[in-house]
């Protein structure tokens, strides 16, 4: 049992009054003085050569301001991943090529959005249409078109910023047509495993391209002063440090002349992490007609052109003994990232890292390909790897256990990982709550009683019931730019205090538990603290929220920044109370007192005063620092998965209660469990909503969303058509907390809200095999596939 | 082309001349600064624009502002009164139904027209009321806890 008296409290967030009201700002929301509008003009083609672009007529429409193409930004080049193995390959707009249908081919920026929007259709362009190549296994056959045959040389960003490891030879990797990422990984020896197997299973999963659809579409506000020549810029995004650094990258400008400013982000899931296209247009645009330009994606744009979940392959084989121990496996995955690299070679990384924590394989092998095709761009969504790599996985093991005549529950405890193990990187496992998740998972949703192992022979009627279980892994934060957090805090004469954090909040609350940190530390309430946060001129730098390492790192560089404004208050106190020890001394209620006489204290407002006037004019600023994983200097390798992923990972088990109506197909989530292990809750309510937004989203994921594609062309760029989970599809829900205490962490957090979309999709999977005996290996299932897999259709 | 409509706004009668091709939406964000009314796709699938037309929950972005004359209309700024919360609002913050906030507005107000039309709607009938209200964030759970904790109260 802990003593805290704000951290691990359900507290109201601390943004909820502004977005309860309406008063909170987004990206969308911002009015500037002069302000034009931009639109982009995108390709009609996926994969043509652009011969001509005639700018003129729309240049001459009254009202139009400013018209940009590729021609303008030839040497221009970005990428979320930008390093010497696997360069830029982006341009602004297109240059030469277009590459899948929605490409950014120009720009305008005109007086209203009516006006820009007529002037893209005066916009000529003259096209040589290309071949394309829409999956990832005919992009890697030798006769496909080439979709990225340019040299692309120069410095990559890692360079620059002086981080890139030894310059990597690409003749290292696998010679493959279309290939934009490699990952091979390999400990043991996979084929003595197998061949000291019992049993040996290969099965073959497919995932399909699914949308992240926050309900605030992409935007962004440029507003550039020519005198200062200095931009500022509102972004809806989850990692302002990392957007300023791809922003002056591109815009050839000292980072400090560039302000990312603070707004409110509605949702984002992985899908506002990199630098798009239109900021960089709207930037251009501005400094280009000097003027405020405010860009506002479409419904339509934000589910094709902003990034796409990767659709994925996975070939999995595994040797188990009679036991059910797993001696053996190979992995093999093949990720479609679309016409550009987007996060290929990171998701094929993180298939790896986010099997290998769950279960103890003495021999594995993992090999990972991302392949441009001519789709749509495909980046990091919420999981970024783990639900298609768990998924397969644990339906994998489903399948092994039905094979073997054993309970999957039980394989599952043999082989996961415990406290304690070391990861064949290196990493270690201070904290893993994976067989008391599994065990609380199976309890909750009733196991033994409910599993049905139907068999598709017999005949139990229309509607038939099922439960699956399913386990994942998360990271807490990484070694990725900017590579640390670091927070401010200051006391006010009052005894409040301001928090300065450059994290972003994207919904998932950060601003609130940072502020029950800070609260918890320095002895004041909740009420007490502001948070200045999101602007990169006022805040500090900070990983952003991805990588699921806001608790973790951040958290951790606010708890040291409070412990830092403390103890300057102690000392301040000290003085008035008369002793030199401080250790003596605790805070609370915004007084500092004797630990063993609370009667004899000073306030704050004191205890402040005595610090400016008599250590030096110290009006007490607290600050703090974390390293996205204080072990190492280094980013891991993602084509050889070698050095340190992340310093705690978060662990689930899942498990999903359905029902099959064998008559029409369609299959309801009835319950959905989730025991999670995120080492400790800052905010108890917070958590519970991460972990119910990740079911809700694994669970559309894994019956009804898919990005349907044909030959580039997509065809479901809506809400009408893009099936995510409504109100009514709100299954009962079972959110336990398996409380481990990482030693590393922030009063023992670790990650939460990220890795549990992930289980729910095995979970479901196997779930749907308990109950009418037949596997669906593709997602998502939908009544066609069930009543394929029946032989109904 | 412009025509003059009239509309009593969150209790306040106003006279507007108004762009007749503009919608509903675009002239409370953009004429009237009222921004806490979203626009999320923009094509009435989403429920991000929600206002009370007359007390009925309507997507904003699918009506045009003429239509609405002589109407009258409630945004999220309505609601809040006297610097307190209004109870939904309240309920919504308390219970952790907020998380990104966009989709916020939007299903508070048709909480608020649900319970006047219906002070005590079971389970089903939440659920059914904010279903052409879509929320990425919270899976539901706790906005359907936040509008029960209102009906049981």
């Amino acid at each position: 049992m802990n003593n805290y008296n704000i951290v691990g409290k359900g507290i109201p967030r601390v943004d909820g009054p502004a977005k309860a009201t309406g008063k909170a700002i987004y990206t969308v929301d911002v009015e500037l003085p002069g302000m034009l509008y931009a639109k982009i003009l995108r390709s009609p083609y996926p994969h043509a050569r652009i011969l001509h672009i005639d700018t003129s007529e729309a240049e001459r429409l009254p009202g139009v301001k400013a018209v940009i193409t590729g021609q303008e930004f030839r040497d221009v080049r970005y990428a979320f991943v930008d390093t010497p193995r696997y360069p830029a390959d982006e341009h602004p707009l297109a240059v030469d090529k277009v590459r899948y249908i929605g490409d950014e081919v120009a720009a305008v920026a005109a007086e209203s959005e009516a006006i820009a929007e007529k002037a893209l259709s005066l916009i000529k362009v003259e096209y040589e249409i290309l071949p394309g190549v829409f999956t990832a296994e005919e992009a890697m056959k030798q006769e496909a078109p080439m979709i990225h045959d340019e040299q692309l040389g120069g410095t990559s960003a890692w360079e620059q910023w002086g981080v890139a490891q030894k310059k990597a030879s690409r003749e290292t990797e696998t010679r493959v047509n279309n290939l934009s990422g490699h990952t091979y990984v390999s400990f043991g020896d996979v084929e003595k495993g197998f061949r000291e197997a019992d049993y040996v299973r290969e099965d073959r999963f497919t995932l399909e391209a699914t949308a992240h659809c926050p309900m605030e579409p992409h935007a962004a506000v440029a507003s550039y002063d020519p005198l200062e020549q200095k931009l500022d810029v509102w972004l809806s995004t989850q990692g302002i440090f990392l957007k300023r650094f791809f922003l002056s990258k591109v815009l050839k400008m000292p980072p400090s002349k560039i302000r990312v400013h603070h707004t409110f982000v509605g949702g984002a899931f992985g899908g506002k992490i990199d630098l798009f296209h239109y900021e960089c247009c709207a930037a251009y645009l501005s400094i280009k007609t000097g003027r405020p330009v405010k860009i506002e994606l479409e419904r339509e744009e934000v589910f094709m052109t902003t990034r796409q979940r990767h659709p994925i392959i996975v070939k999995i084989k595994s040797g188990v003994k009679k036991d059910g121990t797993i001696v053996a496996q190979d992995i093999k995955v093949i990720a479609d990232n679309g016409a550009y690299r987007g996060s290929g070679p990171v998701v094929i990384f993180l298939c790896h890292g986010f099997s290998f924590p769950i279960y103890n394989i003495a021999n594995y092998r993992y090999e990972g390909f991302s392949v441009y095709t001519n789709n749509g761009i495909r980046g990091p969504q919420r999981g970024h790897g783990a639900p298609q790599i768990r998924f397969s996985i644990d339906s994998h093991i489903d399948l092994i256990a039905r094979d073997l005549g054993m309970d999957p529950v039980d394989i599952m405890l043999k082989n996961v990982r415990h406290k304690g193990d070391v990861l064949p990187n290196g990493d270690r496992l201070d904290s893993c709550g994976l067989t008391e998740c599994i065990e609380g998972a199976a309890r909750a949703i009733d196991w033994q009683n409910k599993r049905r192992q139907f068999k598709p022979s017999e005949d139990n009627g229309r509607y038939r019931r099922g439960v699956g279980i399913s386990l994942c892994a998360m990271f807490s934060g990484a070694m990725y730019y900017p590579f640390a957090s670091a927070a401010v805090v200051t006391l006010h004469d009052d005894g409040s205090a301001t928090l300065f954090t450059g994290a972003q909040d994207i919904g998932q609350g950060s601003y609130t538990t940072l502020s029950q940190v800070l609260a918890e530390e320095l002895g004041i309430s909740i009420e007490d603290i502001r948070v200045v946060a999101g602007d990169t001129d006022l805040c500090p730098i900070d990983i952003g929220s991805f990588l699921s390492g806001t608790a973790l790192v951040t958290g951790n560089a606010v708890k040291l920044a409070a412990a830092d404004a403390k103890r300057q208050l102690l000392e301040g106190a000290a003085d008035l109370l008369g002793t030199d020890d401080i250790d003596r001394l605790a805070t609370g209620d915004k007084k500092v007192f004797f630990k063993d006489n609370p009667e004899q204290s000073v306030s704050f407002q004191q205890a402040i005063q005595a610090s400016i006037l008599k250590q030096g004019g110290n009006p007490i600023i607290g600050r703090g620092s974390y390293k996205g994983y204080p072990r190492t200097d280094r980013y891991p390798s993602l084509a050889k998965g070698k050095g340190l992923f992340t310093g705690a990972y978060g662990f689930a088990a899942q498990a999903a209660e359905v029902e099959v109506d064998t008559l029409t197909g369609k299959v309801t989530l009835l319950k959905a469990v989730t025991f999670h292990d995120c080492g400790f809750p800052l905010n108890k309510t917070i958590v519970e909503g991460q972990v119910q937004g990740c079911v809700s989203m694994g669970a559309g994921q894994a019956l009804s969303e898919e990005l349907v594609f044909e030959n580039g062309q997509l065809f479901n760029p809506s809400f009408l058509t893009y099936q995510i989970p409504i109100s009514l599809d709100t299954p009962e829900s079972v959110e336990e907390i398996v409380s481990t205490i990482e030693p590393s962490g922030p009063f023992g957090a670790k990650e939460v809200g990220e890795g549990v979309v992930a289980g729910i999709l095995g979970a479901i999977g196997n779930a749907v095999h308990d109950a009418i005996g037949v596997r669906i290996y593709s997602l998502p299932i939908t009544p066609e596939k069930v009543l394929r897999a029946l032989g109904k259709i | 082309m412009k025509k003059t409509i009239h509309l009593v706004i969150n209790d306040e009668e106003k006279s507007l001349s108004v762009d007749v091709n503009k919608t509903l939406l675009e002239v409370l964000r953009e004429d009237l600064g009222l921004t806490g009314t979203k626009r999320g796709c923009n094509q009435g699938e989403c429920g991000a624009c929600t206002v009370l037309l007359n007390g009925k929950p309507v997507s904003s972005c699918s009506l045009l502002a003429v239509k609405a004359d002589g109407k009258s209309i409630v945004t999220i700024e309505g609601l809040a009164k006297d610097g307190t919360l209004h109870p939904i609002q309240k309920a919504f913050n308390e219970k952790g139904a907020i998380q990104c906030g966009f989709c916020t507005p939007g299903m508070i107000l048709v909480t608020k027209s649900l319970l006047e039309q219906n002070p005590k709607p079971q389970l089903a009938e939440i659920k059914e009321a904010i279903s052409g209200n879509i929320c990425r964030c919270t899976g539901y759970v706790k906005i359907i806890e936040a509008i029960s904790s209102l009906v049981d109260s």
